[in-house]
């Protein structure tokens, strides 16, 4: 049995996936959720094989919802945009469906997943590179214990590079999440952060001060309080921004 | 054409051949009154009529298609001015030749020339200048008048692109949606299909210009709700409350709708479960006023901008009525609301 879960809101549209899935015997459709809230949480329960995902939800896309988790089913996507192909593919998408697919496309889709499946180093593979196509955004999606939190990115104080993950500092606390701070860099507005470090990316609104530190090296405080490293280069791109 | 930016062209050319006229007559009367014989005098009087008739009609022609540039501005004092002197001179010869019996009158012509020369100069100097200014002004108003069609053209061609602007993923989601009924419940996928065929043809109504009435918009937006129910199932509410008598108001078209797909927008992916839009409309003195609130999540900014929808609408008003004071929007609590305030003339 191959087991699966179909994330839309709207239930015609994973009524359609459900009917074309039918014609599939070793298919199993486990749970249907309609956001990306239940969808995580199905997901964690239930370890699916495979997920049919939408894009446009409640609350938060199926893309941001594929970043909060460790192990990421195989995905294929099923949506009416198609400006989001690049980087259902860049996500390591089996597949992208658009609205309205026929049944024979579907069929191509599924094809395309049996084929890949039972290759399990395949899907393993994906987890370090899961970084999704930078793409500017005004919010970041964490997980909290089971819980999500929205966060906006003007609420952000600084980032802080910790391996393979990124701490974001809010006034209101830390939280961690999985991404690279290459990808975190070309997703934020370049005017209103500034990478000062190679760890380090901060909120320019934020700064209250700078003050020199080593030769070529200089602190760079914040509203909270807080004192972050600025290296050479990132010296000369904070005056750059700041028009220093 | 001479004068005719000032007079209408009916008129215009006649204005010359008047001049003709009158000028005959003057000379001819002063010539009499000076003691020449009445042939004398005609003779004398026509052939210099004819002459101003000539040049005028030459200066005319010159400087209605033929602006002098600023280095050859003498060309407007000199080629009216070697005019006058070929017609005064012509003038002189051609009647001391008529009447070169009459010593007399040969006098007279002699000590009239310089005068005769001044006067011609100066009315020829003077109507160069007056075709030069009327051939500007009429370009200048061709311009204006073309410039105001562009304005015009391009206006109605932003509004018709404004009011058109239909979310392609609706239409798309939608089909999408019919594509289900049709194995399930084939005659909710008929359905659909005539009531997003309805909500099309509205959005690509011709008479774009005319406002049409509440109810109408009302009904084209029901037509719309119907499709989002049709997707979004028992999740979407939508509550209507429009004042009595009310339904006769006027307004421009799919002004509304773009408004309520906002709300929508913002309100089923803002939230999870139950979503309820609330419309309502009452007429406000000179304005009707209408209200869409929906609920959102102050603490989830949403994943892109503020909507395309207000934007759009808010040119429209400022494209219809040239003004931006006519929609307002804010966040109450829990509640996301638009103001709409739609002039009415009467």
């Amino acid at each position: 049995m191959i087991r699966t879960i179909i994330i839309d809101d709207e239930p015609l549209a994973a009524g359609i996936v459900q009917e074309y899935l039918s014609d599939f015997a070793q298919f199993q459709v486990l749970e249907v959720c309609q956001d990306g809230f239940q969808g995580m949480k199905a997901i964690q329960q239930h370890k699916p094989d495979l997920i049919f995902l939408d894009v446009q939800m409640p609350k938060i896309t199926g893309f941001e919802m594929l970043e909060l988790l460790d192990e990421p089913p195989a995905v294929i996507f099923t949506t009416a945009f198609d400006q989001y192909a690049l980087k259902a593919f860049d996500a390591k998408a089996m597949d992208y469906l658009l609205k309205p697919f026929s049944q024979a496309r579907f069929k191509q889709a599924i094809d395309r997943f049996l084929d890949s499946f039972g290759n399990e180093h395949k899907a393993e593979a994906t987890d370090s590179e899961r970084n999704l196509l930078a793409e500017k955004s005004n919010r970041l999606v964490v997980r909290v214990k089971n819980d999500i939190k929205i966060i906006p990115v003007q609420e952000v104080n600084f980032f802080e590079a910790e391996d393979d993950y990124v701490t974001i500092h809010t006034s209101g606390g830390k939280y961690l999440k999985k991404m690279t701070m290459k990808t975190l860099e070309e997703s934020l507005d370049a005017g209103k952060f500034a990478r000062v470090h190679r760890s380090f990316i901060i909120n320019l609104n934020g700064i209250t001060g700078i003050e020199p530190y080593e030769r070529d090296a200089y602190l760079v405080k914040l509203r909270g309080g807080e004192r972050i490293p600025v290296s050479k280069t990132g010296y000369a791109r904070l005056r750059q921004v700041l028009g220093l | 054409m001479l004068f005719n930016a000032f007079s209408n062209p009916k008129i215009g050319k006649w204005i010359i051949p008047g001049t003709g006229i009158v000028w005959f007559l003057g000379c001819f009367l002063l010539q009499i009154q000076h003691g020449l014989e009445i042939e004398t005098a005609a003779a004398d009087s026509l052939v210099f009529g004819v002459i101003v008739i000539v040049s005028l009609s030459v200066i005319q022609s010159m400087f209605s298609y033929f602006l002098p540039k600023k280095e050859n501005l003498g060309q407007l004092v000199g080629i009216p001015l070697m005019l006058s002197v070929l017609g005064v001179v012509g003038h002189r010869y051609l009647l001391s030749w008529w009447f070169s019996e009459e010593s007399e009158y040969l006098d007279f012509l002699r000590i009239t020339f310089y005068l005769r020369l001044a006067v011609l100069a100066g009315v020829e100097v003077l109507s160069a200048v007056l075709a030069l200014l009327a051939s500007k002004l009429q370009d200048q108003e061709q311009l204006n008048q073309r410039e105001s069609q562009m304005l015009q053209l391009s206006k109605d061609a932003e509004l018709a692109q404004l009011r058109q602007q239909l979310q392609p993923h609706f239409l798309f989601n939608s089909l999408n949606s019919i594509n289900a009924l049709v194995g399930s419940q084939p005659q909710k996928a008929r359905e659909m299909v005539l009531q997003l065929s309805e909500f099309l043809r509205g959005t690509i109504r011709r008479d774009s210009q005319s406002w049409i009435s509440l109810s109408e918009e009302l009904n084209y937006l029901r037509m719309y709700l119907d499709i989002e129910r049709v997707r979004f199932g028992h999740r979407l509410l939508v509550d209507f409350q429009v004042e009595e008598g009310a339904e006769a108001v006027k307004l421009p078209q799919l002004l509304i709708q773009p408004l309520v797909e906002n709300a929508i927008k913002h309100g089923l992916y803002g939230l999870t479960g139950e979503v309820k839009i609330e419309v309502s409309g009452k007429r406000e003195g000179n304005y009707f006023v209408l209200e869409v609130k929906n609920p959102f999540d102050p603490e989830s900014t949403p994943a892109e901008g503020t909507g395309f929808g207000l934007s759009s609408v808010g040119r429209r008003l400022f494209l219809l009525f040239g003004r931006t004071d006519l929609l307002e929007s804010g966040a109450d609590g829990t509640q996301f609301k638009v103001k709409l305030k739609i002039p009415q003339f009467q």
